[in-house]
């Protein structure tokens, strides 16, 4: 039954326009940014970069490299957005259209149905999540070589990740982070998630997700908040760019990753909870 | 079949449902009636486990609703006001999902509903391309899919056109006849009801003013049009005489109890007052529903100072 009533709600997920919206906006935006990466200056600052610190640009402005590069604006701005607007969706959108009412006259359970939806969730992140690195990669295969990758990020905090990689340690690095990269998707989709099950619009779920994202985000950048920086949501889903660091930053990743679970958990038991007390009504 | 004992609902400061008793026998089409706000859609709401109770108690099927929901809706259908489904999905599609939330149902039980309700060849299409009439008769398909002995419904010819209603009135009674349901009908639409319940149950401001058979409900005061010389003469004359207990329309009056009409003419002729016409009038369920309410908010209202 659970099984089956999985497959209904990625029917009813997978069955809406706006579910798509996502892999749209992203397939464009990877599309433009190459564009851009191709003809513009930017390509160049990277090449200067490389050679700065006496690296042959040549050997890696590559596939791997150009994917990260089109990867990293996009997780930062796009991916909260589309994850957001989808779990704000998830139980608002169908109080707000009554048939979740119709549901609930049926014996399920209320704790049941919110797992089961909330799974639906973290099967679409993850779908997302997997579907842009691998578009990303693709289109940067396509106009880029398969040589090694050199990752360069500054960090709020000052730091800076620099380091170079051979094409298979890359690769491997690239598909680790995409793991990491899904649970930072689950998060942000829990944390609407977890609005949507409060009596609201699902715009409104939407954006409360986004705005205690964008607090985290402010509260980062601003010196007076510096203490409390490893505090801030933002600070641990950022936790995949140190896969690229050397050495690798296990420790971090593991601390973020359990507080990024334990956020998850707490944003389900929270709109459960609630959702559990409340009263539905058409 | 349903039993309420002492229901209440309070939201916020507001009572919406107080001191509610109800028991509905099995095999009953038994009306709910009441206007908009009189709490009828909370009391289902309640029935189905959607609104938590504040008081009492609630057993569906022999099952309390708050203690052991999945067994006590698990024969039970719903149909609420406005039809909605995914419009974005076929019919079918609907009707499997919501098949997923109480049990297994296999492609054949689905299908036999489809016809039942007439929709066969249209199964397929998008809800979104489905007309009013079509999308009550999937709303009736998927309260059937549980294969229910209980079936509650929330104002369903809401939105129909009068061939609709006419429709659903009949869909009703083929419901009861041939697959021997209860049906909980919640309703402000007095000639429907009057057509399909054999009991009813009246609630205003949340509280349960009647509860009976029909028959009941239009036998509560014996009505008798009167055309007289001076109808307000002869109807002081007679209150003060304790033979009426009430006027309606400046033409009706209510026989109080064991009063006769030729008891009534005698006294009006004695008194003086023509009579010209006298006959027993059948309380109608809009009369008596009217009435209900004016007395409920007499009652309700406190005296006028003098």
């Amino acid at each position: 039954m659970f099984f089956l009533q999985l497959r209904s709600e990625l029917v009813k997920l997978f069955g809406k326009k706006r579910t798509y919206i996502g892999f749209g906006v992203f397939l464009l935006a990877q599309n433009l940014m190459l564009l851009a990466f191709r003809f513009s200056n930017w390509k160049n600052i990277y090449a200067k970069l490389l050679e700065g610190n006496g690296y042959l640009s040549d050997e890696f402005v590559s596939a791997l490299t150009v994917a990260v590069i089109l990867l990293y604006p996009q997780m930062v701005l796009l991916m909260p957005l589309y994850v957001t607007l989808v779990g704000g969706d998830l139980v608002a959108k169908e109080a707000e259209d009554g048939t979740l009412r119709m549901i609930l006259s049926r014996p399920v359970s209320r704790f049941r149905l919110l797992f089961t939806k909330w799974l639906t969730g973290v099967i679409f992140s993850t779908i997302l999540v997997i579907s842009l690195g691998a578009m990303a990669l693709f289109f940067a295969r396509m106009r880029f070589a398969w040589r090694r990758m050199f990752v360069w990020f500054p960090l709020p905090e000052g730091t800076l990740i620099f380091n170079v990689l051979g094409p298979d340690e890359g690769l491997k690095c690239y598909v680790l982070a995409h793991f990491i990269m899904a649970l930072n998707a689950t998060t942000m989709l829990s944390l609407a998630f977890m609005f949507s099950c409060f009596n609201m619009k699902p715009a409104a779920a939407t954006i409360l997700a986004l705005s205690l994202l964008l607090v985290c985000f402010v509260m980062e950048l601003l010196p007076f908040f510096a203490d409390w920086r490893d505090f801030t949501l933002t600070h641990h889903l950022r936790s995949w760019v140190y896969l690229f660091s050397k050495p690798v930053h296990l420790a971090q990743i593991a601390e973020s990753m359990c507080v990024l679970a334990a956020v998850n958990v707490t944003a389900f038991v929270i709109g459960a909870t609630h959702f559990h007390m409340r009263d539905i009504k058409s | 079949m349903i039993q309420l004992r002492n229901v209440g609902k309070q939201f916020g400061r507001r009572w919406a449902v107080r001191d509610l008793d109800l028991a509905v026998p099995r095999g009953e089409i038994f009306g709910l009636l009441g206007h908009n706000g009189a709490g009828k859609s909370t009391t289902i709401g309640m029935m189905l486990g959607q609104v938590w109770p504040t008081t009492g108690e609630l057993r569906i099927c022999g099952h309390d609703i708050t203690r052991n929901r999945a067994q006590a809706l698990y024969r039970v259908g719903a149909i609420f006001e406005t039809p909605v489904f995914y419009d974005y999905l076929s019919g079918w599609r609907n009707l499997e999902i919501l098949s997923h939330y109480t049990a297994p149902t296999p492609p054949e039980h689905i299908s036999k509903i489809v016809e039942w309700v007439g929709l066969t060849g249209r199964e397929h299409d998008k809800v979104g391309k489905y007309s009013h009439g079509m999308r009550t008769r999937l709303a009736l398909a998927q309260a059937l899919l549980p294969d229910p002995e209980l079936l509650i419904l929330d104002e369903p010819s809401d939105g129909l056109d009068p061939e609709g209603i006419h429709e659903m009135r009949l869909t009703i009674q083929r419901l009861q006849r041939e697959l021997g349901l209860t049906i909980l009908l919640s309703s402000h639409l007095l000639n429907e009801v009057e057509q399909l319940c054999t009991r009813i149950a009246v609630l205003n401001q949340g509280r349960k003013v009647f509860e009976g058979t029909l028959a009941d409900a239009k036998q509560t005061k014996q009505w008798v049009r009167l055309n007289v010389g001076d109808f307000t003469k002869a109807v002081a004359r007679l209150q003060s005489e304790q033979l009426i207990t009430g006027t309606r329309n400046g033409s009706l009056v209510a026989l109080a109890d064991g009063v006769k009409t030729d008891v009534l003419v005698r006294r009006l002729v004695a008194m003086d007052i023509p009579v010209f016409e006298i006959a027993q009038e059948e309380e109608t369920l809009e009369g008596f529903y009217l009435n209900l309410m004016q007395d409920s908010r007499a009652e309700k209202s406190p005296p006028a100072a003098h």
